[in-house]
């Protein structure tokens, strides 16, 4: 009988079952081990160290020497800190949404495109591949206010051409319009999403409500929340860390006035302007902590919005 | 654990102890006639420059090494300006990897304090370069409390440039000496070239100046300074500096409608070269600009794209401010450093020695970067005397060595970097009225007195 241990035909012992377990369990860490070590000695390690960093005063040249809390003491008496962190807050809150709305709407007109699919989506992925810096300089040389195209067609049709660069009010506003402009990677996670939604499930949309609009909020917009999840914690941690498009267009002081000064700007010229990498690492730290803070609060409110297949409430 | 072992003129890292013992251990099964021959590479960094910048000094060091019975040397060029290349210098030494030489754009300073260049005082004494052949105010910029942690090789010498042209076109003289001499002077006489049309500036003369790093040779030129080495306090905020930024701003709202945006908009009146971020030309070259201060640099760039549409221009000594007393002059540097870590430090240094005196002539030959050394005697530019002739670039060349003899003190702060940019920040509070020149200095000054005491402290 089985439950006294004696063999069933057909059936694996148990022990060889244990012993098959395990081994299949050795070889899935031996194919998980390189990616393991990679996490560990690239990620892992420095985490930790700029843990540690952060708490020295640590030039690169010579040996760091133990400081305690005085990096984040002088973060809090720090002038740039402050108003990069408002600069920074201030695009997240501007690019994100903007940015996710825009998105979607891009996905939602390609998922009806039949024509040349592909070819769409290649033109909307393109502007990602391209590098970050050429890219600035692209949108600098469009929006400068003498000869820029940009302002050529706006004062054509009669407009008041804004000083896109160089007017503080409206610089931040001129690195939200760049984040903008590479969308292909949010486009194609929406539209993935809306292709998996089931044809049955859109045909009884259909049946029931005639309004495309209605549709849309009522069903495709719920079917595709872990999308928009998705999208809205990589949108937070990415604009945080907004960096090549702020120092190529204010250098290393956030000109105009201070108002492209991002939070990243003020850390890397700590560390490799000024050589002060325990404050950089200090910086680090204070980032790291503020948008974990930040995605745990997104996916703590994603209970209440975000709709999984198959799961019941 | 840390390991250091101080040898004279510097200290060796562990990896760097432990590389000296085994190449000396491999040495000594050598055969001595070899070991006498192969001296392993000597290599160079270069932050950047054009590909003649490049070849010219790949071939200095290529000449230098095989004289010297090294094996091969390395000449690596383009590592990026600045900040960029700083990083990637910092980056090497304390790796344990750096090259045996390195040209800084920089100060030597910020990094010199820190330990990562090694001391050039022993090896000057009794060399060929002693301390006494180089001018004090260049020197300056390689120094901190005595040390000398750099070479000033060439430098870069800012001084007044004027379009001869326009000068001639208007009944001005336009010989050097007739140049004006004091502020006043300069703005009395830009008054006659600067035309507006509505909020447009079609020709300005003389513009206030706005570039950071020259900066402190008009603070000199008006009897003040912006940073005192010997005491390593900041002096943002003197009399004389805000009294400076005063004149500017007083000359630009009597001159330039009070806004530097239409300036900006109407052209590229700050420098000699294209705007890279605006697309827009130089306004000198245009024949736009009857003036301004430009670096010896320009020289080699100025009949490039875009070609200039006048021949003759000069050089001319700065205009001294209402509370200065004499002229001064400025530099960009192209300073010289031994990194610590350098596997060759003595060899390095003969180089260094070799480039001062007799490697800048062909330097200087093909690329205006003014030699400082007082033993060198070289020819001008090949490419100033067939756009100018004979008489004009040997007259050119002798005033930028005579301007090197008076340049003040600058780049030499150990928080260098993170002055010029609060100078930035401030300069630019001032010129668009978000603050007087008093709180803007004043906040200026004391975020980097703090700055200078943190690192200082360690």
């Amino acid at each position: 009988m089985a439950d006294r241990g004696e063999t069933v035909a057909g059936a694996t012992p148990p022990r060889r079952r244990r012993k098959a377990g395990r081994a299949e369990a050795r070889a899935g860490v031996l194919f998980a081990l390189p990616w393991i070590i990679a996490l560990v000695v690239f990620t892992l390690v420095p985490l930790i160290l700029t843990f540690v960093i952060a708490q020295t005063k640590f030039q690169i040249i010579g040996l760091p020497t133990w400081v305690g809390l005085a990096n984040y003491e002088a973060m809090l008496k720090d002038p740039a800190v402050w108003t990069s962190a408002r600069n920074s807050a201030l695009y997240a809150v501007l690019s994100v949404p903007i940015k996710l709305v825009l998105a979607l709407i891009l996905a939602l007109l390609l998922n009806r495109v039949t024509r040349l699919a592909g070819f769409y989506r290649t033109v909307f992925y393109l502007p990602f591949l391209m590098p970050a810096v050429s890219g600035a300089i692209v949108f600098m040389l469009l929006l400068s206010p003498t000869g820029g195209p940009v302002n050529l067609i706006l004062g054509a049709l009669g407009f008041d051409a804004p000083d896109w660069l160089r007017d503080p009010s409206v610089a931040l506003w001129t690195l939200v319009l760049l984040s903008l402009w590479p969308l292909g990677v949010e486009t194609l996670v929406f539209l993935g999403g809306l292709q998996n939604i089931p044809r049955d499930v859109q045909e009884a949309a259909e049946l029931d409500s005639p309004k495309a609009w209605h549709r849309l909020v009522w069903i495709t917009l719920p079917l595709i929340t872990p999308m928009i999840l998705f999208n809205l914690v990589i949108g937070i941690i990415s604009s945080f860390q907004v960096f090549v498009q702020a120092i190529v267009i204010g250098g290393t002081t956030g000109t105009p006035a201070e108002s492209t000064l991002m939070y990243m700007v003020v850390l890397y010229r700590a560390a490799f302007r000024y050589f002060n990498i325990g404050y950089a690492a200090a910086m680090a730290t204070v980032l790291f902590v503020v948008v974990l803070l930040l995605t745990l609060l997104v996916f703590r409110t994603a209970r209440s919005w975000v709709y999984y297949e198959g799961e019941s409430r | 654990m840390a390991f250091q072992v101080s040898i004279p003129g510097g200290s060796v890292s562990r990896r760097g102890f432990l590389r000296g013992t085994a190449a000396t251990a491999g040495a000594l099964m050598l055969p001595g006639r070899l070991m006498a021959q192969d001296l392993g590479p000597l290599v160079e960094w270069l932050p950047g420059g054009s590909p003649l910048f490049c070849e010219i000094h790949t071939g200095l060091l290529a000449g230098f090494a095989e004289r010297g019975g090294f094996s091969s040397s390395e000449t690596v060029c383009g590592l990026g300006q600045n900040t960029e290349f700083n990083q990637s210098l910092i980056g090497a030494i304390a790796s344990g990897n750096p090259p045996d030489i390195s040209m800084l754009w920089d100060s030597p300073v910020s990094l010199g304090a820190q330990g990562a260049f090694m001391p050039l005082d022993e090896m000057m004494k009794g060399s060929t370069i002693p301390l006494e052949t180089w001018p004090g105010g260049l020197l300056a910029s390689c120094q901190f409390r005595g040390v000398t942690y750099g070479l000033p090789v060439t430098a870069g010498i800012y001084t007044m440039w004027f379009n001869q042209d326009m000068f001639e076109a208007k009944g001005i003289p336009t010989d050097r000496a007739s140049f004006p001499k004091t502020w006043d002077e300069m703005r009395k006489l830009s008054k006659e070239f600067t035309v507006w049309d509505g909020d447009y500036l079609q020709v300005a003369g003389f513009v206030p100046p706005r570039a950071v790093e020259p900066m402190a040779v008009w603070s000199a030129l008006n009897g003040g300074k912006l940073y005192d080495a010997a005491n390593l306090k900041y002096m943002l905020d003197s009399e004389q500096n805000i009294e400076m930024f005063n004149y500017f701003l007083d000359w630009l709202n009597e001159e330039y409608k009070g806004d530097v945006n239409l300036i900006d908009r109407s052209g590229n009146f700050t420098d000699g070269y294209p705007n890279t971020t605006t697309g827009m030309g130089p306004a000198f070259r245009e024949s736009r600009l009857a003036g301004m201060q430009s670096g010896s640099w320009l020289m080699g760039d100025f009949y490039s794209d875009p070609a200039p549409n006048f021949q003759r221009w000069d050089l001319a000594a700065h205009p001294v401010g209402p509370s200065g007393s004499a002229t001064a002059a400025g530099i960009w540097p192209n300073w010289f450093v031994i990194p610590v870590g350098s596997k060759n430090p003595q060899a390095a240094f003969d180089y260094l020695a070799y480039l001062s005196v007799e490697g800048v002539v062909k330097w200087y030959e093909q690329i205006p970067d003014v030699p400082t050394n007082s033993q060198v005697k070289a020819k001008p530019p090949a490419s100033l005397v067939e756009r100018r002739g004979q008489e004009f670039a040997d007259s050119a060349s002798a005033f930028l060595q005579e301007q090197a003899a008076i340049v003040t003190p600058m780049w030499d702060s150990p928080v260098q970097g993170f002055a010029t940019d609060q100078m930035t920040r401030a300069m630019e509070k001032i010129y668009t009225k978000a603050a007087t020149p008093a709180e803007a200095l004043a906040e200026a000054q004391s975020a980097c007195q703090t700055e200078l005491e943190r690192v200082l402290a360690g």
